[in-house]
């Protein structure tokens, strides 16, 4: 599949071996659950589920890798965050509005935590461009389908949510 | 003043003349598991915290048999060395070495200022990973004197014997039940194991490379709090990695001869019914 970068750059990842087609695959993996997610955020869950485990660490290296740096213009702001020296990742997160009202989240995470940068990398690839309502829709569990639990410890995931959480108060923000 | 028990570490410069002895394996341990992939020290194994030394089903390690697995995997003898290093000052590095020490493993040693230094002083990194001819290697049974369960934090409590809470402030005042961005990550409960002391990790280590302090700064620190060689001391944090290092500073620096590391931590003890807290 293509994954499509938050600047309509590109990136080829690697099919699953059983070779699902993205986005065939439903994501009502769980019983009861419900999701209706941006349907970019869909396209990579979908994706993400359906691979191995070494396939699921590739694609977070891959994700970590594309990250893009921090605009410029965001670096004078970044420099007045405190630094949490006992924190694992600091993870600086900012939003904007793109020319079509759509939110878009500039991120910066160090390149020494190429797990939280791939996991962020989800968030911003599936939700940049998306409407404030959208992306406050996106339940705190919608990763379980990605059975990312295998690849990463918990703790790591629930940094993920927290991002995700940050992410949701940053698009408010910015739509006030 | 140097370090008790110095064979147990080394610099970046003796891991790089070393790079092709067969006596010798180095592993990397990080917090962060990609890191491996993105580029390692030439001829390195992996071992992830998570994936390979946790128990896949209990909260507990690998079993005998399991790091038995381990470690023939990793094309380890009993008579190999086994060099650890890693990334956030190497508190994995010292957490896998703690648990090769809990199954027997006595010829481990820490490379000092792990992959922060390594990589500070520019020296080679690579993708490709080392296929290893497993081993058959014997594990000895687990050598509890190292590890600490709850009911030793109740027996050292009830002793009033020297327990190091080795978290950042913040966790330790009880302000935060887990590190800041972390956040549902862990306990019901915030304070600390009532009569612990604060002696936050990284005091032991110098932050521009992330290699340990000298032994007479490593002996006022502790000293200085009262944690001295002839106590029983149980060090914690809020899953063990962390308290994995002050674990190597306090027995292999510092040379103190009964030291316990307590994994169970802050996600056990803050979660505790009945368990004594202080604030």
């Amino acid at each position: 599949m293509t994954v499509h970068g938050p600047n309509g750059a590109t990136w080829w990842m690697r099919r699953s071996k059983n070779n699902v087609i993205a986005g065939a695959q439903q994501c009502c993996a769980l019983p009861g659950m419900t999701m209706t997610l941006p349907a970019k955020l869909q396209e990579i869950v979908d994706d993400i589920a359906s691979m191995s485990r070494e396939e699921k660490l590739e694609t977070l290296i891959a994700f970590a890798e594309t990250m893009p740096d921090l605009p410029e213009r965001f670096q004078e702001e970044r420099s007045k965050m405190e630094s949490v020296p006992e924190c694992m990742t600091p993870v600086f997160i900012i939003a904007e509005k793109d020319a079509n009202g759509g939110i878009v989240f500039h991120l910066d995470i160090p390149k020494q935590s190429p797990t939280v940068r791939g996991l962020a990398s989800i968030l911003t690839n599936g939700l940049n461009g998306c409407t404030l309502e959208q992306i406050l829709s996106v339940p705190a569990d919608f990763y379980l389908p990605m059975n990312l639990q295998e690849a990463v410890s918990q703790q790591r995931i629930n940094g993920f949510i927290g991002v995700l959480a940050h992410m949701k108060q940053a698009a408010v923000k910015v739509s006030q | 003043m140097s370090y008790a028990h110095p064979d147990y570490l080394v610099e970046t410069e003796w891991v790089a003349q070393h790079l092709s002895d067969p006596e010798i394996r180095i592993v990397e341990s990080d917090e962060d598991p990609l890191l491996y992939a993105i580029g390692h020290i030439p001829g390195a194994a992996q071992v992830d915290w998570f994936t390979t030394l946790q128990h896949p089903l209990r909260r507990d390690f690998v079993t005998r048999d399991q790091f038995e697995e381990v470690a023939s995997k990793l094309g380890i003898t009993n008579d190999t060395t086994v060099v650890f290093y890693g990334d956030k000052s190497n508190w994995f590095a010292c957490y896998a070495l703690w648990l090769f020490q809990y199954y027997g493993h006595q010829k481990v040693k820490i490379m000092n200022g792990g992959r922060t230094k390594w990589e500070q002083e520019k020296r080679e990194l690579v993708k490709d990973v080392p296929a290893f001819k497993p081993t058959t290697y014997k594990a000895k049974e687990a050598d509890k004197s190292i590890r600490a369960f709850r009911d030793d934090v109740f027996k050292s409590l009830e002793a009033k014997k020297p327990l190091v809470d080795v978290r950042s402030p913040k966790e330790y005042s009880g302000e935060l039940t887990h590190m800041p961005n972390y956040p549902q990550e862990g306990a019901t409960r915030g304070g600390h194991i009532p009569g612990a002391v604060s002696i936050p990790w990284a005091q032991a280590v110098n932050e521009a490379d992330s290699t340990f302090k000298t032994a007479e700064e490593l002996k006022a620190l502790y000293e200085g709090k009262n944690i001295k060689s002839d106590g029983e001391i149980i060090a914690y944090c809020r899953i063990g990695e962390r308290s994995s290092l002050t674990w190597f500073v306090l027995k292999y620096l510092l040379g103190y001869p009964t030291v316990k590391n307590y994994d169970g931590s802050w996600t056990e003890w803050g979660n505790l019914v009945d368990a004594p807290i202080e604030k």
